[in-house]
């Protein structure tokens, strides 16, 4: 060694011997006992060949292998990891409950390398680190030894209500991944595994990244480039749809539920937190959603439905793109007066006539008659008008909270349009931003939309070119909504534009279409009419929902149908809902074409009654809302199977929010809908849609039902056709409402065609083969106006019968063939202008639109089923919100869903009785109660958020 | 001892010395000065510890006098010392402090040495959890901190010989501390993170640092006393030095490659900074400078040295900046630069 020492030592300084130079400022190594770095190869091989005697440096002896190494200088020493510290990531970690294993406040004591285990499996989940704690419990990152991955964990509060609302979200979850997307193509977060340990339930997660508060927060609360809120928005639009199919309500969608996904090229997100989530049709809590994003419905207590996400959702890609919350209100009070000034006008009244907060936050103004009537907008005013804020002080006896003011009082045109552009951007770039700003803002418009009935459905609002890319040159009517085909597929619905109406009908499913048709539920036509509907377009919305139920009925269709119908039946209600109905209705049904058409002729006036007719038949569903109203059957069933699944997810934030209460599971049903394929017809609606919209509103509504429509109507399914042709174009929202509406009406052929929406939906699939709708033809019925509730109120039975009908509808289309028998009546009223005539016969009275709303009634009868629907429908527009509830059109809801089916089945559909149910609430009165159940959660989700902890 | 060789090879220029010892050396520390143990006030005080794998292990005091490396004193350890370290900040008597079962604060007096205090934070007398290093605080000469293998820190007050704080610091063994400032030190550890504490906001951590491959452990770690911006840290069985500025935590702002085994030690310049030394098991000594721009090809190092035999420690003077010393094999060398 010291030779070489030497030698080595030698060579350097006889290099370098003398003084090296040095940097002015300071140190620089001198060549003495090191010299100019030089790569030597040789060296390099010098020292692996050292190497090869396996060595351990004795920084690793004395760091990593410190116990081996003074084990082997002394026997006798001894180290165990046992008596180390516990870093506790749980606080208070003081053991207080469950033998010291749980604090003060339930959850499970925490500590690094903790270990979790599955003692079926014997998987371990070595706690790592606190991701987030909340109301419900924790969530820890885990190492997962088996696998070696990370995963997310959620342990659930040792409390019953905890543990069962967990077991909800456990169950939804399951539902929508393994039943629903075992692809995992839906951006909805994956569950791996649950246990209990410990008396906690464990719920193991995919691991995800930041989330969408987070992601804004990071870039300084600065809006995220338009293609990132396209590229968000169409991934969250495909987890709903999958959820509305399934009939899931998340209830507390917000940017912290979004998250990113780890390590992907494209940025991908995942919706996390089921904690709070429910069945469309065990809508247990009316305390829901967090309250930037709390939907108008639920703030005001109102039935609820899938459209409730919608809202949320609109505000979230508000915000991606704004950097802030859209609205941001510091109370109930001040995110109403935040919603009113920036979108202008106001929740419908057939909304503010029975939901249980109006007197909170509204004065009433206008007459009895006048809200009996079901005017609302358009036009018209409002039997309610907002408190003041010193109104709301004298009523409260406390000043509302009002928060900061962020958009300088603009509207949302205003907001969107004056959002700084980026710096430095070039002129061409700036006018390219600008028409996607357009086109945000016509899609923003079609989700926070007031009406639950006419706000856009998924399918929808995947559609709209903002989501798609394409040119944004008018305003966006979606096609009815007509199912979604079952989950996927919206297509389908659009073929049932194709049918003949197509969109127009939607609604209508009334439209009878072509009589032949089978489904022709539609009644479509209604829908049509809606041609103005501009809203209406959206309109669609609510509809979905309750398809599904529908479809469970009918199986097959059923959901579609439901929401079609849903749709349906808001539009008539509310005008604007209408409108969406209309499309929707066209979707749904099939009829649209029909009814659109006819709707257009007949929109305003006759129609929106269409209803009407159905109406009777209908009554039993609920149209009201539609969508719902269908759907609880059908949920039911669906539901039932489902159960288990939600699950519950988001481990991350967790929120969890409340829920405990496990609302319900049903789910699963919705998924079917998507058989509705109706859809299609929808859309066609679209671009009518607003003009239909009124009118179908009106009589519109009617349809449709159509039942038996369908096929028989057919004839109006024919008519329709024509019509539809419109349909085609619109595509999603529209049509339902349509439908509805018109359903009611005619068709009853069942029950009714009103129940066209859905049936339309469902119709429309088949519909298309049918679509007769027809029925659509009432315009009126769309017609906003008219809107649902008159829908509801007439009958609320109607409605249901409606609904049921539509279930029927739904089966219908799925079985299409058969149903079609359903047919209902589709027609509607004005569909019936077409062919309808048959149907419709309601239809026209129903007159709907808007007025007629109510009207529906008449048709009704006919069918049987029923429903009649139609009013219903017209409630069902809506409801469509929830559906349900609002359909509520009590009566028949709750039926339906029973009944639904049966009664479908009777007629063969089944379904329609659902839908029924559902839908209508609106208008009904009932039905609002049915459903009811809301309640409490509040805000849970706010509690919910995480904590976290170091680092 | 007794058989210490005392050799002490004198180059032209003197630029190099060796001592040879009678056995291997690991640990080893400069004084700041040599006040209370050497009556020449330019000597150099070296303490070195040895690595034998037995209870008995041993400590030496050299001096170096500018030509000679001479062993004056000598004095049993148990196990062998993970760490020496002076007293930072001029003291007298001078105190020694040492790192192994437990933290030992040795005393010179009279040209002799006498342990001051044993402190142990263990709960148990059945078992010991090593102390893999520590760093004593230059601006409050009363506070050491310890690392552990049973993931925590200890902050001692060494002249009341009490615990001051105990920090769980890391989720697996802590290898390394240093101090960054009075009540601000680093730590790293086989979880793979260096991690910022503040002791005056012990329930949160920073974590600058991950090492890329998940619980690759960090062995050591340097902080750069010219500018502590910037601190050094060695993973296991890599032969990259990872320069971290804290100001931009988790991405390194340079990573030096160029030895060709695995890093020992690191060490920054006294005297500026943006010098670093590095050793390794390649035999060789690395002088670095930090980059001010990104070279596409890596950064080489200003000088090199070949030991002919795997470094395994290495100091840098404070006292006197020339000189560098590094332990290998059974040799300890004192390298001028």
């Amino acid at each position: 060694m010291d030779e070489v020492n030497l030698r080595d030592g030698g060579e350097l300084s006889n290099e370098l011997p003398s003084s090296s130079p040095s940097l002015a400022s300071g140190f620089f190594p001198r060549q003495l006992a090191f010299r100019p770095y030089v790569f030597s190869q040789e060296s390099s091989n010098k020292s692996k060949a050292l190497r090869v005697v396996v060595r351990r440096p004795l920084v690793a002896k004395l760091t990593k292998h410190i116990v081996e190494t003074y084990q082997e200088c002394n026997p006798d020493f001894k180290y165990t990891d046992e008596l180390n510290l516990k870093r506790f990531l749980t606080s208070p970690s003081d053991g207080v409950f469950n033998d010291g294993h749980d604090n003060a406040t339930s959850d499970l004591i925490l500590s690094v390398n903790y270990a979790l285990v599955n003692s079926h499996t014997q998987r371990r989940y070595v706690v790592k680190d606190i991701l987030g704690h909340g109301t419900f419990g924790q969530v820890a990152k885990c190492w997962v030894p088996d696998t070696n991955s990370f995963v997310a964990v959620k342990i659930i509060k040792n409390q019953p209500a905890y543990y069962q609302q967990a077991w909800v979200e456990v169950s939804i979850l399951t539902t929508l991944n393994k039943k629903l997307d075992p692809e995992d193509k839906h951006h909805i977060v994956r569950i791996h595994d649950y246990f209990v340990f410990q008396r906690h339930l464990c719920i193991s997660f995919e691991l995800l990244d930041t989330n969408l508060y987070e992601l804004i927060k990071l870039n300084n609360f600065k809006g995220l480039s338009l293609s990132i809120v396209q590229l968000f928005s169409k991934q969250i639009l495909r987890g709903l749809g999958l959820m509305k199919d399934a009939g899931i309500i998340h209830c507390d969608l917000k940017p912290e539920n979004i998250l990113l996904c780890t390590s992907m090229k494209p940025a991908e997100i995942k919706i996390i937190d089921f904690g709070s989530a429910c069945m469309e049709d065990k809508t247990v809590y009316s305390y829901i959603q967090s309250r930037y994003y709390r939907s108008p419905e639920v703030l005001l207590g109102y039935q609820y439905t899938t459209a409730i996400d919608m809202w949320s959702f609109g505000c979230i890609v508000a915000e991606l793109f704004l950097g802030l919350p859209l609205f941001p209100g510091a109370s109930e009070f001040d995110l109403l007066r935040r919603m009113i000034r920036i979108l202008g006008g106001q929740p419908p009244d057939y909304l503010l006539k029975d939901a249980k907060s109006t007197n909170k936050f509204f004065k009433f103004v206008g007459s009895v008659d006048h809200v009996d009537a079901g005017h609302d907008s358009m036009g018209g005013r409002s039997a309610y008008q907002a408190l003041s804020e010193e109104e709301y002080e004298a009523r409260e006896k406390k000043k509302p909270m009002i928060g900061k003011e962020y958009f300088n009082y603009m509207n949302l045109e205003g907001i969107v349009v004056a959002y700084p552009y980026k710096k430095n951007l070039p002129e061409e770039d700036i006018i390219k931003e600008r028409q996607v700003r357009l086109a945000l803002i016509d899609f923003l418009r079609g989700l926070v939309e007031f009406d639950p009935a006419k706000r856009w459905s998924p399918f929808q609002a995947l559609k709209h070119p903002f989501v798609t890319g394409e040119p944004f040159t008018s305003p966006y009517i979606p096609v009815s909504e007509t199912p979604h085909v079952p989950v996927s597929t919206v297509s389908q619905n659009f073929k049932v534009d194709h049918h003949p109406g197509g969109g127009h009908w939607f609604a209508a499913g009334l439209s009878p279409h072509v009589s032949g048709r089978t489904v022709s539920m539609h009644a479509s036509p209604h829908i049509q009419i809606q041609p103005y509907a501009q809203s209406s377009s959206y309109g669609s919305l609510g509809s979905h929902n309750s398809y599904n139920d529908g479809n469970m009925l009918g199986s097959s269709y059923g959901s579609y149908g439901d929401n079609f119908n849903t749709f349906t039946y808001f539009s008539p209600g509310c005008q604007s809902t209408m409108n969406v109905h209309t499309q929707g209705g066209k979707a749904m049904v099939g009829n649209s074409p029909d009814t659109r058409w006819k709707i257009y002729h007949r929109p305003q006036g006759p129609h929106g009654l269409g209803v009407s007719p159905s109406a009777g038949n209908f009554a039993p569903f609920p149209l009201g809302i539609s969508p719902s109203q269908f759907t609880p059957p059908s949920s039911f069933t669906q539901n039932s199977g489902s159960p288990g699944h939600y699950s519950a997810a988001s481990p991350a934030r967790g929120n969890c929010q409340g829920s405990p209460l496990g609302k319900g599971i049903a789910v699963s049903n919705f998924n079917r809908r998507k058989s509705w394929g109706h859809s299609g017809n929808m859309q066609s609606q679209e671009g009518t849609s607003t003009a239909h919209c009124q009118g179908q509103l009106s009589g519109g509504l009617c349809f449709s039902q159509g039942e038996g429509n369908t096929q028989s109507q057919v004839p109006g399914g024919p008519l329709h056709i024509p019509i539809n042709s419109n349909m085609s174009s619109w595509k999603p929202p529209s049509g339902s409402s349509n439908i509805s509406t018109d359903n009611s009406f005619s068709h009853m052929p069942i029950s009714g065609l009103h129940g066209s929406s859905l049936q339309f939906s469902q119709i429309k699939r088949p519909v298309d083969e049918k679509l007769d709708v027809t029925a659509l033809p009432d315009p009126g019925d769309w017609d906003p106006n008219y809107s649902d509730e008159l829908l509801l109120q007439e009958d609320s039975s109607d409605v249901s019968s409606i609904t049921s009908a539509f279930g029927k509808v739904v089966n219908i289309d799925q079985a299409t063939t058969s149903p079609q028998t359903f047919g209902f009546g589709t027609y509607s009223h004005d569909s019936n202008a077409v062919s309808n005539a048959t149907w419709r016969p309601s239809g026209p009275a129903q007159a709907f639109s808007k007025p007629d709303m109510n009207s529906p009634p008449a048709h009704n009868l006919p069918l049987g089923y029923g429903r009649s629907m139609l009013r219903a429908p017209q409630y069902m527009s809506q409801l469509s919100p929830t559906s349900l509830s609002r359909l509520g059109q009590p009566p028949t809801q709750r039926t339906n869903h029973g009944r639904s089916s049966v009664t479908y089945g009777n007629e063969g559909i089944h379904m329609r009785p659902h839908h029924n149910s559902y839908s209508y609430d609106p208008g009904y009165p009932h039905n609002s109660m049915p459903w009811g159940m809301h309640k409490l959660d509040p805000d849970i989700s706010s509690s919910s958020k995480f904590v976290f902890p170091h680092m | 001892m007794e058989n210490s060789t005392q050799e002490s090879h004198l180059l032209p220029n003197n630029t190099l010395v060796t001592y040879d010892s009678p056995y291997p050396l690991y640990a080893m520390s400069f004084s700041l000065s040599s006040a209370g143990i050497s009556r020449r006030s330019s000597d150099q005080i070296i303490a070195v510890g040895s690595f034998i794998e037995e209870y008995n292990n041993r400590i030496d005091i050299l001096t170096f006098d500018e030509q000679t490396l001479t062993q004056n004193l000598s004095f049993p350890h148990p196990y062998p010392p993970t760490k020496l370290m002076f007293q930072p900040s001029a003291s007298s008597p001078p105190i020694l402090a040492s790192s192994a079962d437990f933290l030992r604060l040795y005393s010179f007096k009279n040209d002799s040495i006498e342990l001051v205090s044993k402190l142990n934070n263990s709960k148990s007398s059945d078992f010991c959890a090593p102390l893999t290093s520590f760093d004593w605080n230059d601006v409050v000469p009363q506070r050491i901190g310890t690392s552990s293998i049973d993931t925590t820190c200890t902050i001692w007050d060494i002249e009341k010989c009490v615990v001051e704080t105990q920090l769980i610091a890391h989720d697996k063994e802590v290898y390394d501390i240093a101090w960054g400032e009075a009540g601000v030190f680093a730590s790293v550890s086989a979880d793979g993170s260096v991690r910022i504490f503040d002791l005056r906001d012990k329930e949160h951590s920073t974590i600058v640092y991950e090492s890329p491959e998940p619980d690759t452990p960090l062995l050591r770690l340097a902080w750069n006393k010219q500018d502590l911006r910037y601190m050094a840290t060695t993973l296991m069985d890599s032969n990259k030095v990872v320069i971290l500025d804290i100001r931009s935590p988790t991405m390194p702002v340079a990573e030096f490659e160029r030895h060709q085994a695995s890093v020992n030690a690191v060490a920054w310049a006294p005297h500026s900074g943006r010098h670093i030394c590095s050793v390794g098991d390649d035999s060789q000594a690395l002088i670095w400078e930090l980059p001010t721009v990104a070279s596409p090809n890596g950064i080489d190092p200003l000088s090199m040295y070949n030991a002919g035999s795997e470094i395994n420690q290495l100091q840098w003077s404070a006292a006197q900046p020339e000189w560098i010393s590094i332990a290998f094999s059974n040799k300890l060398q004192l390298l001028r630069v």
